[in-house]
């Protein structure tokens, strides 16, 4: 069967659905646990036979309810997440039976102090120089502790062996998330930057982990079969863009889709929510299944990390495996740590790969779409006009 | 056969719209008018001001580009292209050995850096408000109550600029009115104000960096004061181009037109 990779529905329909499923989960007794980040190790979640949620705040309507209480000049996400706890725009965050957050940015640190008053939250400490030695010892007893935490919470005791078989099922769904990426690796794609991000956001917002595994299935197969086929989502002369930093999933998907209106297609994404963030597995024979999380979650990428030099060989491979024409950095207003890496990225991409590079700083309203629009077709053009060793490259294979 | 050498550029802009007609890679007319509020009819009617001067009709221009901000409201134009790349193809068009053009408009200020060939290679522009822009310098020259056109020989006088710390609109208008209470003069004010521009476009040229020769273009280049200002904090001299700035974009337009009528242009999508 071909599968419609064109998701219709809105972020606020997909979350309308989801909670529906989740009601009827929670009616048969099972707890939900909300999760913010991508340093949240979502394993802990099913072995304590949970469904986790992501709760992070995508979408611009909770911002002003969130106003009332934060500064209006934070991160639009920090805003978000808190709004959508105390707006009754989320229909999700009312049945999360507790939430869990980490120190990753200062905006969100502070942010989950007032966010406690809502629900029952537990705050992991999360060391930011993971390259130390004493990084990992502190973060193993943080994922102690959120054990801890998780199962005074939910009535549960975890075991080693339950811990061993999510490891096992998030291991299986990122090995096939990792395959669909990787599809994209082909010229030209098979599928559209912003078509994936609708699919992925929409298989990703599951009660039930054996249903987002052949979803991911059934998309990975008609991935295949379009290359096979040679069904293209574009023509070949559309630019190969690399998506770095934030803005990478649906709701706040504003300049992703004008890139791809202006000509572009995004055929990569690193960073929040990219590529990065699942094809790094845990240790699935690990002796301390906790020690294995601890050392897989200590290796994301995020901007609030020092030095982050991994983030910076990640991005040098990915322009070489996606044979990638330019990079797009997208920063939200007052993130401190992706906006002054964003300087970083540029050497690497300007300087040592010579591409076209834009960072776009914006938050999830519309109201510079006219502006942004001049920059990335202003962006789009030094990519398409006459750069012929660009476009060879890309034809070689 | 012989009019289907002629190839239009349209710049709509946030305060005034431009075009320029191009024959054999030589202007044949040019054209300003001011956009108002309706940038669709000012696009027409600033075509058509132009069609006029070079006696020709609609049909004898072979190929038509839109550009500026405006660029989408232009239904008779063959194809839009953003001012970045406008700006760059014009300057290099005229000045071969153009690098860098610094472009500052109505609402918006680009750095734009070219390669040997005359392409864009990488560009900044600032955010979206109008800091430091046209309209900046409209609001300063009202509270000043000085013309638009006043405002780069009152800097040129100035014997001691005074330090205004903001380029945000409404900021440096308050910054500029308790000067005034202090008594300061308005020559120093003016040339505070100029001084402030040229430390932030300045700032904003260190990100792609500065390669002469540099071009300035956009209407606000039309200032001598500030072009004064801008030379002094980016230690360079500005090229002497053989044209009103602020025409670049539309001259870079019908570049454009020319390059992709006669399939120089680029692949579309």
């Amino acid at each position: 069967m071909v599968m419609d990779l064109k998701p219709k529905e809105t972020i606020g329909e997909v979350r309308t659905e989801l909670a529906l499923k989740l009601e009827m989960a929670k009616d048969e007794g099972k707890k939900v646990v909300g999760f913010m980040c991508s340093y949240f190790p979502i394993e802990m979640a099913l072995a304590a036979g949970a469904i986790p949620v992501g709760l992070c705040g995508t979408t611009g309507e909770p911002i002003a309810a969130a106003e009332k209480v934060l500064p209006a000049d934070q991160c639009p996400m920090v805003k978000a997440t808190y709004g959508r706890s105390v707006s009754n725009t989320c229909p999700i965050f009312p049945l999360a039976d507790c939430i869990v957050g980490e120190t990753t940015c200062d905006g969100r640190k502070k942010m989950y102090e007032l966010l406690a008053r809502e629900k029952p939250i537990h705050v992991m400490d999360l060391p930011q120089k993971p390259d130390e030695r004493d990084a990992l010892i502190h973060w193993i007893a943080e994922m102690r502790k959120l054990k801890v935490f998780l199962e005074g919470q939910l009535g549960v005791m975890i075991s080693n062996e339950d811990l061993r078989k999510a490891i096992k099922q998030i291991n299986k769904e990122r090995r096939l998330l990792k395959e669909i990426h990787a599809c994209r690796k082909h010229h030209p794609v098979p599928i559209m930057g912003r078509d994936l991000v609708g699919s992925s956001t929409k298989f990703g917002y599951t009660v039930d982990r054996e249903e987002y595994v052949s979803n991911l299935t059934r998309l990975l197969a008609e991935l295949k079969r379009r290359i096979r086929d040679k069904e293209f989502a574009c023509s070949p002369a559309r630019p190969r863009i690399l998506w770095t930093g934030l803005g990478n999933s649906l709701g706040c998907d504003k300049v992703l889709k004008l890139v791809e209106e202006c000509g572009g297609v995004v055929v990569c994404q690193e960073g929040c929510g990219g590529v990065t963030r699942f094809d790094d597995l845990a240790d699935e024979e690990a002796e301390d299944p906790i020690q294995a999380l601890a050392e897989r979650y200590l290796r994301v990428t995020c901007s609030c990390m020092t030095p982050n030099t991994s983030r910076f060989e990640q991005i040098d491979r990915l322009i070489s495996e996606y044979r990638i024409q330019g990079v797009i950095d997208l920063t939200w207003q007052f993130c401190h740590t992706f906006n002054i890496e964003s300087y970083r990225v540029s050497e690497l991409v300007k300087g040592k790969h010579g591409l076209p590079f834009l960072h776009v700083v914006t938050d999830f309203s519309k109201s510079d779409v006219g502006q942004l629009r001049v920059r990335v077709e202003g962006f789009i053009e030094q990519m398409t006009m006459g750069r012929r060793h660009v476009s060879d490259r890309c034809a070689q294979s | 056969m012989h009019h289907l050498s002629i190839f239009a550029g349209i710049d709509v802009g946030s305060l005034a719209a431009k075009a320029v007609l191009v024959d054999r890679g030589r202007i044949v007319a040019k054209s300003t008018i001011a956009t108002g509020a309706d940038p669709q009819q000012a696009g027409k009617k600033v075509f058509e001001q132009a069609l006029l001067l070079a006696a020709c009709r609609p049909e004898d221009i072979a190929f038509i580009v839109g550009t500026g901000y405006g660029r989408i409201a232009l239904p008779f134009a063959h194809r839009t292209v953003t001012e970045i790349t406008c700006h760059g193809k014009g300057a290099y068009h005229l000045h071969s050995e153009t690098r860098t053009v610094i472009d500052i408009g109505g609402q918006d200020s680009k750095v734009i850096r070219l390669d040997e060939s005359g392409r864009v290679y990488d560009f900044v522009m600032n955010d979206k408000c109008a800091a430091g822009t046209g309209r900046f310098l409209e609001v300063m020259a009202r509270a000043l109550e000085l013309e638009l056109d006043e405002l780069g020989e009152f800097f040129l006088q100035s014997g001691r600029p005074s330090l205004i710390n903001s380029t945000c609109t409404v900021f440096a208008e308050s910054e500029v009115i308790s000067l005034l209470a202090q008594g300061e003069t308005k020559q120093n004010i003016t040339a505070g104000l100029h001084l402030a521009i040229a430390r932030r476009v300045s700032n904003m040229a260190a990100r792609v960096g500065i390669q002469p020769e540099v071009v300035f273009a956009g209407g606000v280049a039309k200032n001598v004061g500030l072009r004064k200002a801008l030379e002094d904090a980016l230690g360079i001299r500005f090229a002497q181009m053989d044209i009103d700035p602020q025409l670049m974009g539309a001259l870079g337009a019908a570049i454009v037109a020319k390059e992709e009528y006669e399939g120089r242009g680029w692949s579309w999508i």
